[in-house]
């Protein structure tokens, strides 16, 4: 009715005019479809105007002295034309796709792809991964060269790592590219990917320069499904079930190979419990998944909204592994005198509930670990149907009884409001102020029962845990932006203020000894273990601000030379109390569009070249916050003549001078295409260097308090090549062929590791933990060397024996009795980052048929195999290992009993991987029934294939901090999965 | 003309909204900023505290000081097991002096005791800049200046050449010197001395658990007696060591409890012979491994023994040379250990659940195959400190780190070594007397009984290799043994063995003689790493 009312009014304003002309018309599009909704008004006139009706028809007065009718509507391309001499016009919109004046997200606005200076990589959803998808980091994975998504996990609740460029920063406070969804900060999993239009990666430091320190690790930029201005109503339904596999599983020995190991004096008869037990199998199920999705899109220029809802309900392949999703957005956007000003309001909603196995979390991945190690021969349970416990081992439980016994869930809830107000009170000046209120709440019980380890051996008596937290983050960001186009000089000045607030409370409460299981962990006072004082609660707050000021010119002269530079003035609640919290992050960037030029004029080879170079500072704040003060906290306990008191200790060694860690970076980059738009591409160079690399430094103690201090001592520098082809083979009216190729390579350097307070330390410091027994760092960081060198013992071969033999420091062969384990022995085994990176697409469609093909690897990396270096070895009894325990070690025999588990480059393997990551095929029924617009059916497949020469269970492994290639043997699984879609049109 | 207005108050309206609008976040919710801290003479103890604390834990904490003194020693050992008790070859490692600068007691033994020496040098910063104790002043700055002595004690013992710090405000930066163990040991002995008058002579109340002027004076003489071996030779002070003990004894504030194991019940904090102990309890002190001999050297199945809380997870027993030392008229013998048939807290059989010996009787036997393997039932374990029934995987046995037997028998060796064979032979005797009730003619011991070899079968002896170690290189062997008999599982053998010349000297078990070297422990890799004004110990 309001919309009606606006449209009245916009007609009567148009009547006022005083007439000249009448022109009537029509508006289509290539479809030969009307364009509904599409403004129409004179050029050179704001005041007179009209909009077209459902038949995509108009009738406008013409004043005296215009001739030229402007047509605009969102997603098409604005049309002119000349109604001299004319009464009816009919106009064709063509779609706003065209490659350059194609839009592309950058910070705070939009830009024309051609007038796009820094290196920016952008995937629209045609192009997204297709099939069961966990967030919008996996449906870009292999897209954007340089975006490193890995899926380490199968668990249904975790999400994909994402690192831009190499890792920027260690101990800042994110080390994740920071997430905006229409602006308004979020992460990965804010919105459901089927409510996602376009995803927008800013790569390069002139670009993200204007976020100062979140934009540190680079920028995602994710664009909600909007509704296009013509329509009045569309919904949608999409729909889809999957299953998944376990996409390898690790072969332990089984009751038959025990009872070999015994017939051959292997093992003592003892472990031979008679049974025959599958462990893995019995926690592992076939899962069912089904992912529903709604959308609602409508309303008209002046005024529209969009709503989509989501559930997914995601099984894992383990038993009590799962997740449940609910996600909404509604989104009402309303445009007002004369598009003068603009309103934007939109409510994001996700409510997320899962099982969980471990106390605070989803599936507790000791249950994978003890399925691992459990003898085979053991049953799962008594013949009283009691669960089969042997509680003298150490680190040993039943998997099932850890799953069964075991009741918990969580529950979250994220609420985003956000509005945004946009102001143009003359056409070159734009107002825009955004707020956004992120609420965010979780609560989460666990409770073991009396039949779980813990009250069998552990004597707990039922156990019960409950937490709950609750948080905001508070943003407001006002911006003003100036834009003038003077002949061939194309101006605009940006500038603005934001101010962000976060805050989170949280607390827990542990209890055991309860009377009964009935209550789980429901009724946890009655526990009797807090009244006794041996069960624990505890609580607590912090919050941070950041508040940034900042600016931004763009200038292009003819299209043809293009500037940009920006500036971003920061202080972080982090550094309060420092000397210096304020940092400033500067940037600037210039493009040449070579085709522009004269020279360029007669060649029909390239439709498109630009040359691109770019310079820009961001920063990281420390992710801890009161690092440059003395902190004291009330610790242990103390008997104090006659009672116990609580001690004062310091916490930390505190650190005054710490300050931003600043990331220079350069990037030089070129865009082309080709073959009228058929073949197109982009290359990136960049070098980026992390100056007062924030670090937990080892410092010697005495005279510090502790052996480790925060500090910005070192500087590291990554360097690669970006390389993105995109092409169409093939192109006939039936059949399409799309490909494109991404390549990207990192190669790091520790540059230093000193400041004026350290420079006299070692060059070097050794990071990474690999557990007990073998208790010892796994990787060493050094000067002048890369990130991720693996620091262990150099094994070559095994004597007669099957006992190691080394290669000492000196480069001597040493056996195993005379070797000395000590530091100076190990040497560099191997390294975690990959040297390059390739993904490839394919997308076909032929007909009514579609199918596409997302490949991509990892190349020139190494794996330690941590499974394999804890159950390939043969010093203990009580677990069980891996089959190719009893292989023979370098050949020859097996490994000797008397060598204990340790780090040594027998399990450092090549970890080199080429993945058919997703294959998708669909059919589309166009025009099914009236009501029905298209539907369109698939089948896709997820981590389909891995090609690969790593014994682990999947060669894509955790590549982020400062251990990478580390394949934690607890890792949960990861898996492939199977999937049936479709999805409804009306 | 008018938008512009508007879009003026617009600005005006948002940046209102944001009153605080570059004003940071500083407010701490969990910790007390320091720099606006003034702690008060009522933060008093709180301080003292975070002091004390330390010693407990680098004593007795997960690879502490007291395993470094013991797994590498002739007493204790820690053989593979059915459950486990490999660890990356750590307590094999220890017991055959071949650790590395790496290990985890080595790394442990300095950041834990560094821990306490810096909490040291910062409550006395505080002291001295501004806080108010009014007379008791002195004596808490005397206190803390022992207290801190006393973690240097551990250090000279372990790494002898160490770095002697006593500023907590040091300049950004300041890497300090190492000091030689000769310098460090005169720098713990005038720090006793130039305060020990300033101590209380109170015993027990307030000063339960902390260094009043008798536990002082405990550690004057440890520093005597071993002064050769920490000085490296340059001083000798066994009468400076007996003038120390006879300040305790002559106190009379102290005496010998009836019987031995009065000293290590549950609720030993009463005990007269307590000098300075290490105060715990289940409860309030609750770090991880804490103080848990009990989950540490027993077996799964004696959780029904005692109905502990939880099962233990035992591996350290008793090397069987060392408990065939013992006469078997000692009661010592059967307090010390824990040995045969084990049953439940009601008195059935338990059985052995791991291993070859599954479903057999879990009867203890002293005898263990070898450093690489063993069975549940090889081995006596320790049973010298009260396993309360129900506890928790933390005992509350307070650990006894001086007492009043300990002065007595310091003061016998010092008297021995200084030509009074005799007089010792008496002071030792006398500690001994309440071990022979059935049979008291064995409690008397000679001057020359004393000075003649050690009764310990010092060989190899395990199931790979046998051997004989020439015990006449041990001067005073029967003192050895004394110590052995009475301070078992105390945390010490290492330094006694090492006063007495045997502890690199001599094979034991699956152990054969190392070098002198060993007779130290190496600076660990990660603090040369970090101040390269650390030199390594020789040999390593």
């Amino acid at each position: 009715m309001k919309q009606l009312i606006l449209m009245l009014t916009l007609l009567s304003i148009s009547l006022a005019g005083f007439a000249q002309h009448k022109i009537e018309g029509k508006v289509k599009d290539v479809a030969n479809e009307p364009v509904i909704g599409a403004s129409v008004y004179p050029k050179g006139s704001t005041s007179i105007g009209t909009i077209t009706d459902l038949d995509g028809r108009f009738s406008l007065e013409m004043p005296d002295g215009f001739d030229i009718l402007v047509i605009s509507c969102i997603g098409f391309e604005t049309e002119e034309v000349d109604t001299k001499g004319k009464s009816e016009v009919f106009v064709t919109m063509h779609d706003d796709t065209k490659e350059m004046d194609e839009v592309v997200v950058i910070g705070y606005g939009t830009q024309r792809k051609g007038d796009v200076t820094s290196s920016v990589g952008s995937v629209k959803k045609e192009n997204f991964v297709g099939g069961a998808i966990k967030d919008a980091g996996q449906m870009i994975q292999g897209k954007v060269a340089g975006l490193v998504v890995t899926n380490p996990s199968g668990d249904p609740t975790s999400g994909t790592q994402i690192a831009l460029r190499g890792r920027t920063t260690i101990n800042g406070a994110s080390g994740d590219p920071l997430v905006l969804i229409d602006g308004v900060p979020g992460t990965l999993t804010t919105v459901a990917p089927e409510d996602i239009e376009s995803v927008d990666v800013l790569k390069d430091g002139s670009a993200a320069a204007i976020y100062g320190s979140r934009g540190t690790n680079g920028v995602i930029l994710i664009t909600t499904k909007k509704s296009k201005g013509n329509n009045i109503n569309e919904v949608e339904y999409s729909t889809y079930i999957s299953t998944s596999v376990i996409s390898k599983k690790l072969e332990v020995c089984d009751a038959l190979d025990y009872i070999s190991q015994i017939e051959n004096g292997q093992r003592d008869v003892a472990w031979d419990k008679g049974y025959s037990t599958n462990w893995l199998s019995e926690i592992t199920r076939i899962p069912f998944s089904h992912v529903h999705n709604l959308s609602f899109r409508g309303g008209n220029t002046k005024t529209n909204y969009a709503l989509n809802l989501n559930y997914r309900s995601l099984q894992g392949i383990f038993i009590h592994s799962d997740n449940q999703k609910f996600q909404g957005r509604a989104e009402v956007n309303h445009s007002m005198f004369d598009d003068k000003l603009k309103f934007n309001v939109s409510i994001i909603g996700n409510q997320t509930n899962y099982s969980s196995t471990a106390n605070g979390g989803s599936f507790n991945s000791y249950i994978y670990r003890q399925c691992l190690i459990h003898n085979p021969t053991e049953p799962v349970t008594n013949a009283d149907g009691s669960w089969y416990e042997n509680t003298g081992l150490f680190e040993y439980a039943n998997p099932l009884a850890l799953i069964y016994e075991t009741d918990g869930e969580q529950d979250i809830s994220q609420t985003i409001y956000s509005g945004s107000v946009v102001f143009n009170p003359i056409k070159s000046l734009t107002f825009k102020f955004l707020a956004s209120y992120d609420k965010g709440s979780q609560y989460g019980g666990y409770y073991e029962t009396t039949n779980h380890i813990s009250t069998l051996r552990d004597g707990q008596n039922g156990f019960a845990g409950t937490g709950a937290n609750t948080g905001y983050t508070k943003m407001s960001e006002l911006t003003a932006q100036w834009s003038k186009k003077f002949k061939d000089h194309n101006v605009t000045v940006l500038g603005g203020y934001s101010y962000q607030k976060v805050q989170v409370s949280n607390e827990w409460i542990q209890n055991h000894d309860f009377p009964t299981d009935l209550y789980s962990y429901n009724n946890i006072g009655v526990g009797e273990a807090l009244k006794d004082g041996k069960a624990a609660m505890g609580s607590d707050r912090w919050s941070t601000n950041l508040i940034g000021f900042f600016g931004r010119a763009t200038y292009a002269y003819k299209d043809k030379y293009l500037l940009m530079a920006a500036i971003r003035h920061e202080e972080a609640s982090q550094l309060a109390g420092t000397d210096n919290p304020w940092g400033t992050f500067p940037s600037v960037s210039a493009g040449w569009v070579l085709t522009k030029e004269g020279f360029m004029q007669d060649q029909t080879l390239f439709n498109n070249i630009k040359i691109r170079a770019g310079y820009g500072v961001t920063g990281s704040q420390p992710s801890a916050s009161f690092l440059g003060v003395s902190l004291m906290t009330y610790g242990d306990y103390f008997y104090y003549n006659g009672r116990w008191i609580p001690s004062l200790v310091p916490t930390q060694n505190a650190n005054k001078d710490i300050e931003w860690e600043e990331k220079h970076e350069t990037n030089i980059g070129v865009d082309f295409s080709m073959f009228n738009d058929r073949f197109s591409g982009s290359i990136d160079l960049y070098d980026r260097t992390i100056k007062g690399l924030l670090y937990y430094y080892a410092v010697p103690s005495p005279p510090n308090l502790y052996t480790g201090t925060m500090a910005n001592v070192g500087k590291m520098n990554n360097k690669g090549i970006e390389v993105l082809l995109a092409g169409t083979p093939f192109k006939k009216a039936n059949f399409v062929w799309n490909t494109s190729v991404t390549y990207s390579t990192n190669k790091n350097k520790l540059k230093s590791l000193s400041n004026d307070l350290y420079e006299t330390t070692s060059d070097y410091f050794v990071t990474g933990w690999i557990q007990e027994p073998i208790k010892t760092e796994s990787h060493i960081v050094q000067i002048g060397e890369t990130i991720g060198n693996f620091f262990g013992f150099k094994v070559v071969d095994v004597d007669d024996e099957g006992k190691w033999i080394y290669e000492d420091k000196d480069g001597n062969l040493v056996g195993y009795d005379e070797f000395d384990h000590s530091f100076e022995n190990k040497k560099v085994i191997g390294n975690g980052l990959p040297k390059f990176y390739l993904g490839w697409t394919n997308q076909f469609a032929y007909k009514n048929w579609d199918a596409s093909i997302t490949q991509r690897g990892a190349f020139g990396f190494q794996i330690i195999n941590v499974a394999r270096m804890f159950y390939e070895n043969l010093s203990r009894q009580d677990w069980n290992r891996l089959k190719s325990a009893y292989d023979p070690v370098f050949g020859k025999t097996q490994l000797n009993s008397a060598c204990a588990e340790e780090f040594n480059s027998y399990y450092v393997e090549d970890g080199d991987y080429w993945k058919i990551d997703n294959v998708t095929i669909g059919y589309t029924f166009k025009n099914v029934a009236r009501y029905i617009k298209s539907i369109r059916v698939y089948v896709s497949g997820n981590n389909l294939l891995t090609i690969t020469g790593y014994k682990g269970i999947d060669p894509e492994v955790s590549v982020s901090g400062l251990n990478p290639g580390y394949d934690d043997r607890d890792k949960y699984p990861s898996t492939r999965s199977f999937v049936f879609g479709a999805s409804f049109n009306f | 003309m008018k938008y512009k207005i508007l879009a003026g108050a617009m600005i005006l309206a948002a940046m209102s909204g944001t009153p605080a609008c570059t004003e940071l976040e500083d407010t701490n919710y969990h910790a007390i900023v320091g720099d606006g801290f003034q702690p008060t003479g009522e933060d008093l103890a709180a301080l003292l505290a975070s002091a004390y604390i330390p010693w407990r834990q680098t004593f007795l904490q997960w690879n502490g000081v007291a395993r470094s003194q013991m797994l590498t020693a002739d007493e204790d050992v820690i053989p593979a097991r059915p459950n486990g008790w490999v660890d990356g070859g750590i307590y094999k490692r220890l017991h055959q002096h071949a650790w590395t600068s790496d290990e985890d007691n080595v790394v442990q033994g300095w950041n834990r005791t560094y821990v306490g020496i810096n909490a040291c040098n910062r409550v006395l910063y505080q002291l001295e800049n501004g806080i108010d104790l009014g007379d008791q002043h002195d004596a808490i700055v005397s206190e803390l200046k022992v207290l801190r002595a006393s973690y240097y004690y551990i250090l000279v013992d372990l790494f002898g050449n160490v770095p002697l710090i006593t500023q907590f405000d040091v300049p950004d930066g300041y890497l300090p010197d190492q000091a030689s163990r000769k310098e460090v040991y005169e720098f713990i002995v005038k720090e006793i001395t130039d305060n020990i008058d300033n101590l209380s002579e109170t015993v027990g109340g307030e000063l339960y658990g902390r260094f009043n002027k008798w536990a002082a004076y405990a550690l004057l003489a440890k520093m005597y007696l071993n002064a050769e071996v920490f000085s490296d030779g340059a001083h000798t002070e066994w009468e400076k060591c007996v003038e120390a003990c006879d300040k305790i004894i002559e106190s009379g504030k102290y005496a010998l409890e009836s019987k031995q194991s009065q000293c290590f019940i549950t609720n030993n904090e009463n005990s007269c012979e307590s000098i300075f102990a290490l105060v715990f309890d289940e409860t309030y002190v609750t770090d991880w491994n804490a103080f848990d001999y009990h989950l540490y050297s027993l077996q799964p199945a004696n959780q029904q023994t005692y109905n502990f809380e939880s099962a233990p997870w035992g591996g350290v027993c008793a090397i069987p040379q060392y408990v065939d030392s013992f006469d078997p008229d000692d009661a010592r013998l059967e307090s010390t250990f824990i040995k045969g048939q084990q049953y439940t807290f009601s008195g059935d059989v338990l059985y052995c659940t791991l291993g070859s010996y599954s479903g057999q009787p879990l009867a203890y036997i002293n005898e263990v195959p070898s450093i690489d393997e063993s069975e549940e039932v090889h081995g006596y374990r320790w049973g010298k400190f009260e396993y309360a029934t129900g506890i928790t995987n933390r005992l509350s046995n307070d650990f006894p780190v001086f007492r009043y037997a300990d002065v007595l028998l310091m003061k016998a060796e010092a008297l021995l070594r200084n030509g009074k064979a005799d007089d010792a032979a008496a002071i030792v005797t006398d500690v001994r007397r309440r071990n022979f009730t059935t049979n008291e003619a064995k409690a008397t011991v000679t001057g020359d009984q004393l000075q003649a070899e050690t009764c310990y079968k010092y060989g190899r002896a395990d199931n790979t290799t046998t051997t004989t170690s020439d015990v006449s290189v041990i001067k005073y062997g029967r003192m050895l043994d004394e110590l052995g008999w009475e301070f078992s599982q105390e945390g010490r053998r290492r330094q006694d063995m090492i006063r007495f010349g045997a502890f690199t000297t001599m094979d034991w078990f699956s152990h054969t003689a190392s070098d002198a070297t060993k007779n130290l422990f190496p600076i660990p890799n990660a603090q040369l790493l970090t101040n390269n004004k650390l030199k390594q110990n020789p040999g390593y």
